[in-house]
């Protein structure tokens, strides 16, 4: 924040009113009671529609990927109400870039189990044998329940992941001119998923 | 159980590619192992595959591997046999190479991400046996390559990246749209299966031939045939050079074996038999591509743009195979792409290393270079006279056997199209090595009449400098791995018995 509070004072209204495109479409925070009094009131129920969507992917309408872009939505809520650059300090990049990365690792090893196994690459049925008189779970329920730990810890970690990374990174801007830390990807860095915008903080 | 090994292929840069921003957390510079190490897995995979396969019998030629174990029309199945297994295997090896050149260059964790991303999409577009998947991973591979085009210095890069964004979503959506219609008449998605179902539908079927239409569009946009290729140009000059050099090689590269794979195995020879029209306007496409293209290759100044326009002319020979209908014609398509990859591989590379050394980006600038980078140069020099076609080289095979398929099945033309494109590539071929070993060096502290030219010289490796750099020293992996690449271009002639082994009874299948 501290870059924007040094700018002139008509810019903070509106960012396209700026002549010389320096700081143009940076939406510049202030501080609001009612938005966030109404986000604190809103958030916890967001969250628990996010889990919700996303803990009953496998037999009812939703899943990981609405039910991580609902959660996601919690945090760019909270960004909104509280700031931008407060909020990526407070989540911290290895909590984004963890999410995302996280996530596709545990679908990865959800996967690979079975191949080791002797099976096909995410054939649940195949953790029977090895789990089933562990969990008390039947065969067929192998494949629900591992779809579930797919949809769960694997896709809703990375949507959320990725979405709070693209957020953050397109709230940080580009700014050719500046060399500043918040813009790591300045130069060659535009590559790839969004997450990595925030990954050298 | 060796079909693991497609599901590995897929899975592991795939799932490799999240550690160099995990690791990246903590520790510095560690994409660039991480990425080797992906990338060296991948060869390894790739070239198990391929010695199962090549040395398998007649019915352990293809190997499938159904996905969580659901069988095959409902399940998604991942499927090796010999052409896949080339194809696997030059991802692979380029993959490796690419990286080694690159090793000099200081680059973002993500972008290593990025790399392996795209090693697992191409991989996955090479091995699936399902339309809607391929869709998917041919998605992977554009996102990808749109970031890492745009990976380079400046609002150029970002602009190829754009145009190729917009038009490499255009040429993805009509592939859809005409998976979208073989869905519809067949109600399967599963190549093997939509290969029975869609002769059952008939295919002179309006649906089937929309169908066909639509994904053949689709795919030109891909594989960036005239007039569909203005992409292409943008997106190699302005990438970083690592990226010029993997994208040029492998993603229309992919493309073009999705293609080939989709016309012969999904619509067989009998869709093409049934159809004439179309046959023969692909085959009229495709020439004015390749004829067009070499025009175009011959009358460019920048070095990368050359390369970027000799490739359409190349490609134009691939899909002109898809449209002869000739067993022949299709050997020659496949060691054609596989023979190109490596080729452009090694030029983009070649072409990178004088740049980042010298500054040189201009036929021009390449003036007497061959003294001062003398492997490079040759290297350059070598390729560029495969890429021509002069034996022995790899380049010839491809040609020779295109050819030589065209006038088999009576089509004289496209013998003579090719013919009068290798004459252009030789022109354009022939200027890089005149300016490389036949033009005095132009001397920056000489103070001749090229004063201008030689102050331009002087930034140019200047910015290289700041590129990471340094002018006038090229790193000795650059140099090995060029050179390395460009004897495999000549060392390969040799090799038609191994690509005959490896493509015979998948060519059988296609043309029972």
């Amino acid at each position: 924040m501290s870059d924007r509070d040094g700018s002139r004072p008509d810019e903070r209204l509106d960012g396209r009113l700026d002549s010389d495109g320096v700081a143009r479409q940076r939406p510049v925070y202030s501080e609001s009671q009612v938005i966030m009094t109404t986000v604190k009131v809103v958030i916890p129920f967001v969250m628990t529609y996010g889990l919700f969507i996303t803990f009953h992917g496998a037999d009812t309408p939703g899943g990981g990927f609405q039910g991580g872009a609902i959660i996601a939505s919690v945090f760019l809520m909270i960004a909104f109400a509280f700031g931008i650059e407060s909020t990526r300090e407070w989540l911290a990049n290895s909590l984004v870039v963890g999410l995302g990365t996280v996530g596709v690792f545990i679908f990865g090893a959800i996967g690979f189990g079975p191949l080791l196994l002797g099976g096909n690459f995410l054939e649940y049925t195949r953790y029977e044998p090895l789990l089933g008189d562990l969990l008390g779970l039947k065969e067929y329920e192998f494949v629900k329940y591992g779809m579930e730990a797919v949809e769960i810890l694997g896709i809703a970690f990375i949507v959320s992941g990725v979405l709070m990374g693209l957020f953050f990174a397109l709230a940080a801007g580009y700014s050719p001119s500046t060399d500043s830390l918040a813009v790591t990807g300045d130069r060659r860095d535009g590559a790839d998923t969004a997450t990595m915008e925030d990954t050298d903080d | 159980m060796s079909d693991t090994l497609l599901a590995l292929l897929v899975t592991v840069p795939l799932v490799a590619a999240i550690f160099p921003l995990l690791v990246g957390l903590r520790v510095d510079d560690a994409g660039w192992p991480i990425a080797m190490a992906g990338s060296l897995a991948v060869v390894g995979l790739a070239g198990s595959l391929a010695s199962t396969i090549y040395t398998a019998g007649p019915e352990g030629q293809r190997l499938i591997h159904e996905l969580a174990g659901y069988p095959a029309p409902y399940g998604i199945e991942l499927v090796g046999d010999g052409l896949s297994a080339l194809i696997a295997l030059l991802i692979g090896v380029v993959a490796v190479a690419v990286l080694v050149y690159d090793r000099s260059v200081d680059r973002p964790d993500a972008f290593y991400s990025g790399y392996l991303l795209l090693t697992g999409g191409l991989l996955g577009m090479t091995l699936t046996g399902d339309l809607f998947n391929l869709f998917v991973f041919l998605e992977i591979v554009g996102l990808v390559t749109y970031a890492l085009v745009a990976a380079g210095d400046g609002g150029e890069a970002a602009y190829g990246a754009l145009k190729y964004l917009f038009l490499g979503t255009v040429g993805a959506s009509l592939y859809l749209i005409g998976v979208g219609y073989a869905l519809v008449a067949t109600g399967s998605l599963n190549m093997l299966d939509l290969q029975t179902r869609l002769a059952e539908v008939g295919y002179t079927d309006p649906l089937v031939q929309a169908s066909f239409g639509f994904i053949l569009v689709g795919f030109m946009l891909k594989i960036a045939v005239f007039p569909l290729h203005t992409w292409q140009p943008d997106a190699y000059t302005h990438a970083p050079d690592t990226v010029s050099a993997f994208i040029s090689a492998l993603v229309s590269t992919t493309a073009a074996y999705a293609l080939i794979r989709i016309a012969f195995d999904v619509f067989t020879v009998d869709f093409f038999a049934a159809n004439p029209l179309i046959a023969d306007t692909v085959v009229l496409i495709a020439s004015i591509s390749i004829v067009v293209g070499s025009l175009l290759a011959a009358t460019q100044t920048e070095v990368k743009r050359v390369f970027a326009y000799s490739s359409v002319a190349q490609f134009g020979m691939v899909v002109v195979a898809v449209g002869l209908n000739s067993r022949t014609a299709l050997f020659g398509a496949v060691i054609h792409l596989i023979g190109h990859g490596l080729m452009k591989a090694t030029l983009f590379m070649g072409a990178g290393t004088l740049s980042s050394a010298y500054g040189a980006s201009t036929i021009a600038d390449y003036a007497g270079l061959a003294k001062r980078a003398p492997y490079t140069g040759g290297a350059i020099a070598v390729t560029g006279l495969a890429l021509v076609g002069i034996p022995p080289s790899i380049g010839l095979l491809g040609k020779w056997y295109i050819g030589l398929g065209a006038v088999e099945s009576g089509t004289w033309s496209v013998a003579i199209v090719i013919f009068v494109s290798t004459l252009l590539s030789l022109s354009y071929v022939y200027q890089l090595i005149e300016a490389l070993y036949f033009t005095p060096l132009e001397e920056p502290t000489g103070g001749e009449s090229t004063a201008d030219g030689a102050v331009d010289h002087a930034t140019m490796a200047d910015s290289a400098v700041a590129d990471g750099g340094h002018a006038g020293r090229i790193a000795p992996e650059r140099v090995a791995v060029v050179a390395l690449l460009a004897v495999s271009t000549v060392v390969l002639f040799a090799s038609v018995g191994l690509f005959d082994a490896m493509l015979d009874p998948v060519f059988g299948r296609f043309f029972q």
